[in-house]
């Protein structure tokens, strides 16, 4: 045979490979493989890995396809990652030292992992390669393929003097049953499996599996050397009894039925709704035994799991067990898809109400006049005002059959709008309203997650964002999904629209210009109040004119200060610019947004606007309109009055989707010279409103005096010496106000005398408040919970701290640490990922599993957080290790106290299976699983794992002595036999 | 051409009004000076096409106006900005005490943490300097900001100051580009394998 050919000889040979058979090629390519990944070559060493090394390190795997003819296997190399090979120490071992996978087979260090490759678990060994057949192949049943592959590996091995264990696997892969071997210098382990479905009686205890394990070696020794023995009990606990789940969902009806502005309403609801915890696996552990120390056989058994040694540990959680916030959140993203307009969904149960009508109108009025349907608020205001509000609408769409129960609807707009609960005066309304604003503010500064939502762009806390968000998140939820959300933003923007037309302020939205570090949503609904605000100090201003006319016929100057206005209505801004087409040759005045109304209303009292120019000389000190206060004692430069600071308009308050407009605008006009200029002018309809109003109050004033005041730094003040040595100073404009034609200039000479009151607006706050409105109208509930999602998100990330700091879950703490991180990039982009959402979503909800998983432990252990007892911590250590590691080890195994609860819990768990009636004190009275008539403490076992070791020498008495080993698992459906048998191939 | 432009980065100049904001942009984009540059009115805007480390960027650059009653709306433009430059005169030191105050402006308004800030005293072409350098750098260290003395008049340092920021926003990840790195959160490790070969596996 080609391969065969032993190229010792420098004879030239021609090497034919042309009538190779598949099966020769399969094992070249297998070599190649192992030559590929470098395995080949001697592996021994001496160093056995440490203790739980096969646990804390990590492992490994490579693995490619490989064919034998057209059958498709895989191969794969799986192996612990070692830190450092310590190669100097492995030059010192010679050529007869066995290969490190040998040496395995002995070694005690890593007895049954609690998470490894089964041929790990059963074999010991740390490193192996594995043929599998691929995925979707027929597995490899018959013996003569078997046999094939086997020796196939065989000669791979030999051939390329690989000493890493190779492992075929046979029969149908559920079944994980594997043959293989390890060559060696001089050494050769088999590898071999037995699985059956039922444990065989007679190897059903350590005995019976000692005589297979002894005659399977084939001892030719007289007496065998001493079987080592490590045993393993693995108990399962299902049962909790009286720890057993669930949470309750809160009844959300009775927490509505609360306290007025439901206060539980901010809450989001946590917790697992079904045992989040589903087993307890205790594995009872002798590691150290020896054959005739122990006895268990078909009679009796030493093998009290009470008193193993070593006990340890895990639990098996709930795959996804409902959890409360985690599909409240689901829930309501779920709604970002939705299609739907508000009207599709609404106006489909209006037409079907009014069909309906005619049947159920008796009922219907019966209905109404029952006392349970007129609200427990009644008297309050919110309910007159919602039911201004929303009369329309019910006209078709009668109480009962409104997608929202009317109750809880009147509660949700309660809880979103307090202030509604009190009688309502405009006076009562502002003085509410700034206080809750202002008192919100303070406490948040206090607050360190107060910040929180700067990062993720939500909304404060306590605003009616944040609160719509979490109304918006429970409707959905708890009362009705889509109809109702849908139904609730309709009467939530039918209320705002109540409150733009009858001038109360919305509350819990800090005052101010509409701040664009929060959602967008937010910033619209601060523009409302702005608005708001605008148009009442209009219609104040009106009022008091109209009462102040029938006093003084004349108007003195400066008396708008007695009107109320904020100082801040000096604060100067550019305006708002007009978003429409521009042209470069419209005139100053259509710049600004307005049509005919005028900054404060006022009717136009007849004096005459004459143009700038003739007014300059003529002006008189009575005409002075629209004065603020007197500026640093200055006096104007022609005349000896002092120079006054005007009342101004207050600047335009601007969303961020109008300021992109706007920004937009100003870019398209390009980088040109003309571009520049036309975009100065479009912004300078605020520097012309300033002028005016300068103007006015400055009678005979110059652009030096406005210069003076405006922008000081442009009118430059030297000191000239005139002649006979006395310095004068004389200030002129900076040399960039002094370009002819320039803009400053420009807007002086056009700017009429007119005080702010006259002006035109420059916001217009009726068109901005019905834009928003318009704009809210057209919202699908889709578009409001991607409003709404940050705030929610926000408030998720919160109540996940809050429990967490109940628990002090490290790992928990840690990730909501990343999530907020994450939720901030996630969340700013204007386009959102839903892809990148959806699965940070379900982070966020595998929080709240963990976090119930870890108090669903607590409440098993009986840890609680008022009484403290000795063994508190170390039963919080054990509880937090449970959740974060594989397996956990019970200290003082059954002796200790941890071990103390734990068999309680199997105790009850007993007696409740055979329906004993429960004894609490019965953990005193301990009896060993003996023969006694009594209940079991445990149940069987649900898998009984035997592992048998020997150093024996094979096949004769002379041949070295070789590691040999059994790992015997017994479960209710399984048996199987692993053994790994060495045998001496020199000396034989 | 367009295509390879990197990306277009969003600038923003700010600083008291007659330090020579608009001077310096005019510099920077027309290499001309204006002495007679108009005082500006809200915000102005110019585009320029640079190429830095052989990476084309487009900066979209807005020059707001300095003059306090401008003030309220500019920084409306701080959004999505992912440079910004905060410039004082050298010969007048209150436009350097005002700082404090731009940088508190910008903290409030600017949507990203990771903004790159570069501080310019101009002027240095002046005679009467009321600052000298060592505090232009010392303040800049303090608040983690580039920092480089111009003068838009002789074009000392203009060019530099811009391309100097340029490449600090392109080294900054996450500024330029929208895509997240770092994967998500990470909090259960998956079964390994799973199904046919065994994979990783307990006893029951
Ligand atoms: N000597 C000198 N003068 C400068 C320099 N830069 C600007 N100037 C002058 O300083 C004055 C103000 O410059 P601008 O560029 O208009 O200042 P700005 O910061 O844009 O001012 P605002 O638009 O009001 O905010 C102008 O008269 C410029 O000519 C410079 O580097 N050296
Ligand atoms: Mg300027």
């Amino acid at each position: 045979m080609a391969t065969d050919s032993d190229s010792e000889s420098e004879v030239f040979e021609i090497t034919d490979f042309t009538t190779a058979s598949e099966w020769e090629r399969f094992v070249s390519r297998v070599e190649e493989v192992l030559n590929d990944w470098k395995l080949i070559g001697n592996s021994a060493g001496n160093f056995s890995p440490e203790k739980g090394a096969y646990t804390s390190g990590t492992w490994g795997e490579k693995s490619q396809d490989i064919h034998f003819a057209d059958f498709k296997f895989c191969i794969t190399h799986y192996f612990l990652i070692q830190e450092c090979e310590k190669d100097d120490e492995k030059d010192k071992f010679e050529e007869d030292t066995f290969p490190l996978a040998i040496q395995d087979l002995m070694c005690m260090n890593n007895d049954f992992p609690p998470r490894a490759h089964c041929l790990v678990r059963w074999y010991g060994i740390r490193e192996f390669v594995v043929i599998t057949p691929g995925s979707n192949c027929e597995a490899i049943i018959s013996e003569s393929k078997c046999n094939l592959l086997l020796s196939s590996i065989s000669i791979s091995l030999a051939n390329s003097g690989c000493q890493i264990p190779m492992l075929v696997q046979v029969q149908q892969k559920w079944r994980r049953m594997y043959a293989g071997e390890c060559q060696g210098q001089g050494v050769r382990t088999d590898f071999e499996m037995v699985h059956l479905r039922k444990v065989p009686s007679q190897y059903y205890h350590v005995s019976g599996l000692l005589d297979i394990f002894k005659s399977k070696i084939g001892c030719p020794l007289s007496s065998l050397p001493q079987v080592n023995i490590a045993i393993r009990f693995t108990y399962i606990l299902q049962d909790w009894q009286q720890h057993s789940w669930p949470q309750q969902p809160p009844d959300f009806d009775t927490l509505l039925g609360g306290e007025v502005g439901g206060v539980e309403f901010g809450k989001l609801p946590f917790g697992a709704c079904e045992e989040p915890v589903s087993e307890l696996h205790l594995a009872t552990t002798w590691p150290h035994l020896t054959e005739g120390i122990v006895v268990d056989n078909d009679v009796y058994s030493d093998l009290d799991p009470l008193q193993a040694p070593h006990w340890s540990v895990k639990v098996r959680t709930a795959e996804n067990p409902q959890c409360l916030l985690g599909d409240l959140l689901t829930e309501f993203f779920k709604l970002c898809c939705r299609k739907e307009s508000i009207e599709e969904i609404l106006g489909k149960g209006l037409t079907e109400d009014e069909g309906k009508e005619i049947n159920d109108i008796g009922s219907a009025l019966s209905k109404l006049t029952e006392p349970a349907t007129t609200v427990p608020i009644s008297k309050m205001s919110v309910a007159n005002m919602v039911h201004s509000a929303r009369k329309h609408i019910r006209r078709h769409r009668r109480i009962d059959e409104s997608p929202l129960n009317t109750d809880v609807l009147n509660s949700v707009l309660l809880y979103l709008f307090p202030d509604a609960a009190v009688e309502r005066t405009p006076e009562n309304s502002k003085n509410k309203t700034a206080q809750a604003n202002s008192c919100g503010k303070m406490e948040q500064d206090k607050n360190s997650d107060y910040n929180l939502f700067l990062q993720l762009k939500s909304a404060p806390i306590d605003s009616l964002t944040y609160r719509l968000a979490l109304c918006v998140c429970l409707v959905n939820y708890y009362h009705g999904g889509l109809r109702a959300v849908a139904h609730l933003w309709q009467e939530f923007v039918l209320e705002l629209r109540y409150r733009w037309e009858n001038n109360y302020l919305i509350c819990g939205l800090a005052g101010g210009p509409p701040d664009l570090r929060c959602c967008l949503l937010h910033q619209k609904l601060q523009m409302i109040n702005c608005c708001i605000e605008r148009k009442k100090a209009r219609d104040e201003a009106r009022k008091v004119l109209e009462g102040s006319e029938k006093k003084v016929s004349r108007m003195s100057s400066g008396y708008l200060k007695s009107l109320s206005v904020p100082e801040s209505a000096t604060v100067m801004s550019t305006g708002s610019i007009s978003t429409k087409e521009v042209s470069p040759g419209k005139s100053w005045d259509s710049w600004s947004d307005s049509e005919d109304e005028f900054f404060e209303c006022l009717s136009d009292q007849g004096e005459s606007e004459a143009p700038p120019a003739d007014e300059e000389k003529d002006g008189s000190k009575s005409k002075a309109e629209g004065r603020l206060h007197p500026y640093n004692n200055m006096t104007l430069l022609n005349s000896s009055e002092p120079l006054y600071v005007p009342i101004t308009q207050e600047p335009a308050p601007m969303t961020e989707d109008l300021l992109e407009e706007q920004s937009e605008v100003l870019a398209k006009l390009g980088t040109s010279a003309e571009g520049s200029h036309l975009r100065a002018r479009m912004q300078s309809a605020c520097l012309l409103s300033d002028m005016e109003s300068f103007k006015a109050a400055n009678p005979g004033c110059v652009l030096e005096d406005f210069v003076r005041w405006y922008s000081p730094r442009d009118y430059v003040e030297e000191e000239v010496v005139h002649k006979k040595d006395n310095t004068v100073l004389k200030g002129k404009l900076s040399a960039r106000m002094m370009i002819p034609g320039n803009m400053w200039v420009e807007a002086w000479q056009t700017a009429r005398v007119t005080p702010a009151r006259r002006q035109r607006r420059l916001f217009d706050d009726t068109k901005e408040a019905e834009k928003v409105l318009h704009y809210l109208t057209m919202q699908k509930p889709a578009d409001l919970t991607c409003h709404l999602l940050p705030c929610i998100i926000h408030s998720t990330i919160l109540k996940l701290k809050e429990e967490e700091s109940v628990e002090d879950i490290p790992s928990i703490k840690k990730n909501i640490q990343q999530a907020i991180c994450q939720a901030s990039k996630l969340l700013h982009p204007t386009i959102q990922d839903y892809k990148k959402l959806e699965d940070f979503i379900n982070q966020l909800i595998a929080m709240e599993t963990v976090i119930t998983q870890a108090r669903s432990l607590k409440a098993k252990f009986s840890i609680s957080e008022s009484e403290k007892r000795d063994d508190t911590d170390e039963l919080k250590k054990f509880v937090t290790s449970l959740l974060e590691d594989p397996e956990v080890e019970v200290i003082g195994a059954g002796q200790g106290s941890t071990g103390r609860i734990i068999y309680r819990l199997f105790i009850n768990a007993q007696k409740a299976a055979l329906l004993t009636p429960k004894d609490e004190d019965f953990v005193h009275d301990r009896k060993t699983t003996g023969a006694n008539n009594r209940v079991p403490d445990f149940p069987s076992p649900a898998g009984r794992e035997i592992l048998l070791r020997a150093r024996v020498p094979r096949p004769a008495p002379y041949s070295k002595p070789l590691p040999q080993r059994l790992f015997c698992v017994l479960m209710r459906e399984e048996f199987r036999l692993a053994g790994a048998f060495s045998s001496d191939t020199s000396f034989f | 051409m367009e295509e390879d432009i990197l990306t277009t980065l969003k600038i923003l100049i700010i600083g008291e009004s007659g330090v020579g904001k608009s001077s310096l942009l005019l510099r920077f984009t027309d290499d001309t000076f204006d002495p007679e540059q108009a005082a500006t009115i809200g915000v102005d805007f110019k585009v320029k096409t640079i190429s830095v480390d052989g990476n084309k960027a487009k900066l979209a650059i807005w020059d707001t106006a300095g003059q306090e009653r401008f003030r309220t709306l500019t920084p409306s433009y701080y959004r999505g900005a992912q440079g910004v430059i905060l410039v004082y005169d050298v010969t007048r030191r209150e436009t350097f005490t005002k700082l404090d105050n731009w940088l508190n402006e910008l903290e409030t308004y600017c949507t990203r943490n990771d903004l790159v800030k570069m501080l310019v005293g101009n002027k240095i072409d002046k005679e009467n300097h009321e600052l000298d350098r060592a505090e232009g750098l010392k303040f800049a260290r303090k608040h983690s900001m580039l920092f480089i003395e111009a003068s838009a008049k002789t074009r000392d340092g203009v060019q530099c100051a811009f391309e100097e920021l340029v490449e600090k926003i392109i080294q900054t990840p996450g500024l330029w580009q929208n895509e997240n790195h770092g994967r998500g959160v990470q909090l259960t490790d998956e079964d390994a394998g799973g199904g046919t070969c065994g994979g990783y596996c307990s006893l029951v």
